[in-house]
């Protein structure tokens, strides 16, 4: 909004500079945007929030002004000369859809010479940005510009039928505005229509054919109250905002109605000449409902922390418009002005002293008592595995949580419901909620290795979405969306690096160990690698990472793997990377665990390699089982030192494992035959549990 | 129980040279071959380990040598290192023959180079003490250029944004706030209604928001528009007294400029305690600000307005000698109590909002908050 200081000053006398003046506005709710000089006058732009439309006029602007600087207020009260013919001679109003239109008025004033506008009008339009169209249309501007009720002039003889009906516009109904553009409506949206079609979009413009021109003599003026909703559907489904509309959207004064057609009437006869017909020709019902406010004056300073004298508190209110119906010592009775609709409770009334008082008396060294607080779990879990991550050498990546087709996949690690699609696109293209991080992630490292990046290895910690499947009920955890929420979203971590698996694997291990999960840890938890089969990884060379815990089902926690050649040129990749994702939301338990280490021994370890051959097709892992049945409480560490294939020298089909293990015990020194009759037992359990066989 | 030859004369010698030889260096030496994506089963361990021992043997000759100062320490020094029968690198030099042969043509080179090295080692150390130099800097033939440059260790970053999150997360927590997090797919009573936002409110209008095309019955779901939605949940599920920072990804239509991006992050805090004024509103924020800017920083308050706070400000601090927006606040409105189940007149609170893009833009000296999701490394790097 902008304000001529000129026209303010027809309202309230300030000697304060136009500097005081911004800064007092800016301090009780009219933020300043900037201020210009247009001739002798000066423009400043506010910025009037959605809840006080009263200050999209210089009246309202002037009433904050006189109330702030203790000013009189003088607000003109025209009563407009009429005529003996009465207006509903010449026109009539229907109102077909109370719920777009509540009310509507119409003024005729017959006789009028159309020219151009006196030289203090047009200036005062142009120090606010609005380029003079004629004395009539320039009057109705005028006076929204002054008190925030949007006008329209007809002409009177373009109106077919003599007879105004405000409906519903019909579905595929055509429109041309007073720019020449012709539009088409949808039944969202409210006309004005003659006994032809419509020759106003309600609220929002008017209509080529009935816009008042050179040869207009005679006019009807449209005072009317428009519902925001529908003003809004038409000014953004059409992308045709005006004054109009923009002011409508927040909801006029419901007084400013009839006040602003008799201001219109009384300056078109004064300008224009002409008469105005007697009387107005409404249809509907006004929509006004001032609140009645019980104020207690001591909850001013229990909301504000300032104590502010009763008398006071009452100058501010009355200085608003607010009326005072009772007051005692205690607490005062109000009635709400009607352009302050935002104001109907005791808070409100606080909140409009407080504004005008000024918040700089609010002290700002009040102490709140001391309250302990502790990270929550996933706080802890969160943070251990970014550091973790970044001491590895990983950046933090920020991506979209929305994608496009492209970094879908056709099977999320975490379920197999199609993504959920919102609308608009987040960004062009891009409409499905991501179920993985990892293509996004893999397309940051695509970008970085474009521009020449130096070992992007970047991790992201965010929400994945996964539509529930219908069957599928409550079963949420970590920070439970409410039980009936169709939408599950597990908190990630992914992470893509240069490399293959065994990198990526340590990677994921040393993440998993700093949240409390070792493989063989004290609690029972278990992690388990076990081939998996996933689009984005290269077949054969991905495992998907499965926790076991007492007491509970065995469920997957993350995923890992090379990724796959297609996944890696979608990306523009041309190495080997390697990319894991874990369900943080599933592993943040464990950072409440106590860790539950034993002393370390005092006694002296003894190592043994042992080289074991097997079949190709055995695993590590089932080794390592077996190892550890076997050789017990002794067993300290055991260590895969190297694997090896030769067939010459182990056969066809086989392997070696050379493992080194360390024995120790917590009670004595080893001696050589413990030692030798553990190394047995571990012999024996690999042979029988994986078919191992001991090199000679 | 039989061992493999060369592994026992690997255990064999590292319990001989146990003093000198750390396993720590061995184990490194083990993993490094594995994270380098080398495939074990191709390149030999045992060639690593021996490796390993020859770094071991000249580190710890270059220690004693480059420190020796008189006659009968240098001798000492020669028996340890290079002595004929039992000297270390005899030793060493016995392990060559353990090793595969394939890896044998390698392990013999780096065996020449060290014992060069060492032997060169000794003949400097003789040069030095027969020209009568003491230990020391000047005149040392090992002396290190220390202008050269160290091993490189490569460390990664923290987000610029989360580094921020953090800061304010870690300033609140001072003052008794509690992080929590929510689901950022919202149903409308937790992003609207709750919030005093009712049906015919513009901010919820289908264009301003991201919504989604499933619904819990006929209630549309949407991306959550602010992270106000925590604090009603946690009012939900808990009584005052609370303090609590909200925060996260949130979602708006915005077209992406150098101020707007779609998707962006707010932090939000709330205080529900009897008694609660606007003077602790502002002194809590003055606390904050000063913690995150340095010094002492005042704070301003401008009137607005948010449907869910009554009264409602903007806050900006003082920074450079200028006000500085930083967000929102005011003091819970009523009606937000009474959604979640509180009494008005019992329980007062305040909420306050932060746009995290805005003031690491602000902190950082970035101009352009769409580099915040570029993800290109050489940016990241320099946080």
């Amino acid at each position: 909004m902008i304000i001529s200081t000129n026209w303010l000053s027809d309202y309230v006398s300030l000697s304060a500079s136009t500097e005081a003046l911004v800064e007092r506005l800016l301090l009780s709710g009219l933020n300043h945007e900037s201020t210009w000089k247009v001739g002798a006058d000066t423009a400043i732009e506010i910025e009037v929030t959605s809840n006080r439309p009263d200050c999209l006029g210089h009246i309202g602007v002037a009433r904050e002004a006189a109330v702030l600087f203790e000013r009189p207020l003088h607000i003109p009260d025209p009563r407009p000369q009429e005529a003996a013919a009465p207006a509903a001679a010449d026109i009539a109003v229907e109102i077909l859809e109370p719920e777009l239109c509540p009310f509507y008025s119409a003024r005729v004033i017959k006789g009028v010479r159309v020219g151009p506008s006196p030289q203090w009008l047009v200036d005062r339009l142009a120090t606010v940005g609005v380029t003079s169209v004629n004395n009539v249309v320039d009057v109705t501007n005028y006076v929204m510009l002054e008190c925030g009720q949007p006008l329209h002039a007809f002409d009177r003889a373009k109106i077919r039928g003599g007879r105004i009906t405000v409906r519903r516009a019909f579905p595929g109904e055509s429109f041309t505005a007073i720019n020449h553009k012709t539009y088409t409506l949808t039944d969202v949206m409210g006309v004005i229509a003659d006994a032809e079609g419509p020759v106003a979009l309600a609220g929002v413009m008017g209509d080529a054919g009935t816009e008042i021109g050179a040869d207009t003599t005679d006019i009807l003026l449209e005072s009317a109250q428009f519902a925001p909703l529908a003003v809004r559907a038409a000014a953004r489904g059409l992308v045709l905002a005006s004054g109009s509309s923009y002011r409508f959207e927040r909801v006029p004064d419901p007084a400013a109605v009839d006040w602003a057609s008799r201001r219109a009437a009384a300056m078109i006869v004064e300008i224009a000449g002409g008469q105005v017909s007697r009387g107005v020709v409404e249809a509907g019902q006004l929509k006004a409902s001032p609140a009645t406010i019980q104020l207690r004056h001591g909850r001013v300073a229990e909301v504000l922390g300032i104590e502010i004298p009763a008398a006071r508190q009452q100058a501010i209110l009355l200085g608003l418009g607010f009326a005072a119906e009772t007051a005692d010592g205690a607490g005062s009775r109000w009635r709400a002005p009607t352009w302050r609709r935002d104001c109907w409770r005791e808070i409100d009334l606080v909140e409009e002293i407080a504004r005008i008082e000024g918040y700089d008396r609010v002290p700002e060294n009040e102490p709140i008592a001391a309250r302990p607080v502790a990270e929550s779990a996933r706080e802890r879990t969160v943070r251990r595995t970014a550091d973790v991550l970044v001491a590895a050498g990983f950046c933090e990546a920020m991506t979209r949580s929305v994608v496009g087709e492209r970094l879908e996949v056709t099977a999320s690690p975490w379920g197999d419901t199609p993504p959920l699609v919102c609308a608009p696109p987040l960004v062009r293209g891009a409409d499905r909620l991501r179920r993985t991080l990892l293509p996004s992630l893999l397309e940051a490292r695509g970008a970085n290795m474009a521009v020449g990046g130096q070992r992007p290895d970047l991790f992201e910690t965010a929400r994945g979405y996964l539509a529930r499947s219908a069957d599928a009920g409550g079963q949420a955890s970590g920070n439970r969306p409410t039980a009936a929420s169709p939408v599950e979203e597990p908190l990630l971590v992914s992470f893509v690096m240069g490399g293959g698996f065994a990198v990526g694997k340590g990677m994921a291990e040393a993440v998993l160990e700093r949240l409390g999960i070792a493989t063989h840890a004290a609690h029972g938890l278990r992690v388990v690698f076990q081939p998996v089969v996933l689009d984005l990884f290269a077949a054969g060379r991905a495992a998907e990472i499965v926790l076991e815990r007492p007491g509970q089902p065995a469920e997957r926690v993350g995923v890992i793997g090379e990724v796959a050649v297609a996944a890696l040129a979608a990306a523009g990749l041309k190495n080997p990377v390697v990319a894991a994702e874990l369900r943080l939301d599933r592993l943040e338990f464990a950072v409440d665990m106590e860790p539950s280490r034993c002393r370390p021994s005092d006694f002296p370890s003894i190592e043994r390699d042992v080289n074991l051959i097997v079949d190709q097709k055995v695993p590590w892992g089932n080794i390592v089982t077996a190892i550890h049945e076997g050789a017990g409480v002794l067993l300290e560490e055991c260590r895969l030192v190297q694997v090896w294939t030769d067939a010459e020298r182990l056969g066809a089909g086989k392997k070696s494992f050379v493992v080194s293990l360390r024995l120790r015990s917590h009670s004595g020194t080893l001696s050589g035959e413990e030692a030798k009759r553990t190394v047995e037992a571990v012999v024996a359990a690999c042979g029988r549990q994986c078919g191992a066989v001991l090199r000679a | 129980m039989r061992r493999e030859r060369h592994s026992g004369c690997r255990s064999r010698l590292r319990s001989r040279s146990a003093v000198t030889v750390s396993k720590g260096r061995d184990d490194a030496a083990r993993a490094d071959a594995q994270a380098t994506g080398g495939k074990p089963d191709e390149e030999a361990v045992v060639i690593e380990s021996f490796l390993a021992e020859l770094a071991a043997f000249r580190d710890a000759a270059s220690g004693v040598l480059g420190g020796v100062a008189e006659g009968s320490g240098l001798e000492q020094a020669r028996i340890e290192f290079l002595g004929a029968r039992s000297g270390r690198l005899k030793a060493i030099q016995k392990l060559l023959s353990g090793l595969a042969a394939g890896d044998r043509p390698a392990g013999g080179r780096h065996f020449n180079e060290a014992k060069a090295a060492v032997t060169a080692l000794f003949a400097a150390a003789q040069e030095r003490l027969a020209a009568g130099g003491a230990t020391g800097v000047d005149g040392a033939a090992d002396v290190i250029d220390v202008t050269l440059p160290g091993e490189p260790v490569r460390l990664g970053h923290v987000h610029p944004i989360t580094q921020t999150i953090r800061r304010v997360q870690e300033i609140m927590a001072r003052l008794g706030f509690e992080s929590v997090d929510g689901p950022e797919v919202e149903d409308q009573w937790h992003n609207f209604e709750a919030l005093a936002i009712p049906a015919e409110h513009p901010a919820r209008d289908p264009l301003d928001n991201f919504y989604l095309a499933v619904a819990r019955g006929a209630d549309p779901l949407l991306l959550r528009s602010q992270t106000s939605t925590v604090q009603i949940r946690v009012m939900e599920n808990r009584r005052p007294p609370l303090r609590i920072v909200s925060l996260g990804r949130v979602y708006r239509p915005d077209t992406a400029d150098a101020t707007h991006y779609p998707m962006f992050h707010q932090v939000e805090g709330l205080l529900i305690e009897p008694g609660t004024t606007m003077a602790h509103l502002k002194s809590v924020l003055r606390q904050l600000a000063s913690s995150f800017l340095g010094g002492d920083v005042h704070v301003r308050f401008r009137p607005s307005f948010f449907p869910f706070t009554e009264p409602s400000v903007e806050f900006d601090m003082e920074w450079g000698g200028r006000w500085i927006e930083m967000g929102g606040a005011g003091m819970v409105d009523p009606a937000v109590l009474a959604a979640v189940g509180y009494d008005p007149d019992e329980v007062s609170g305040f909420a306050f909002g932060l746009g995290v893009e805005r003031i690491a833009a602000r902190r950082y000296g970035v101009a352009d908050i769409r580099d915040f999701y570029r993800n290109d490394v050489r940016f990241l790097r320099q946080f």
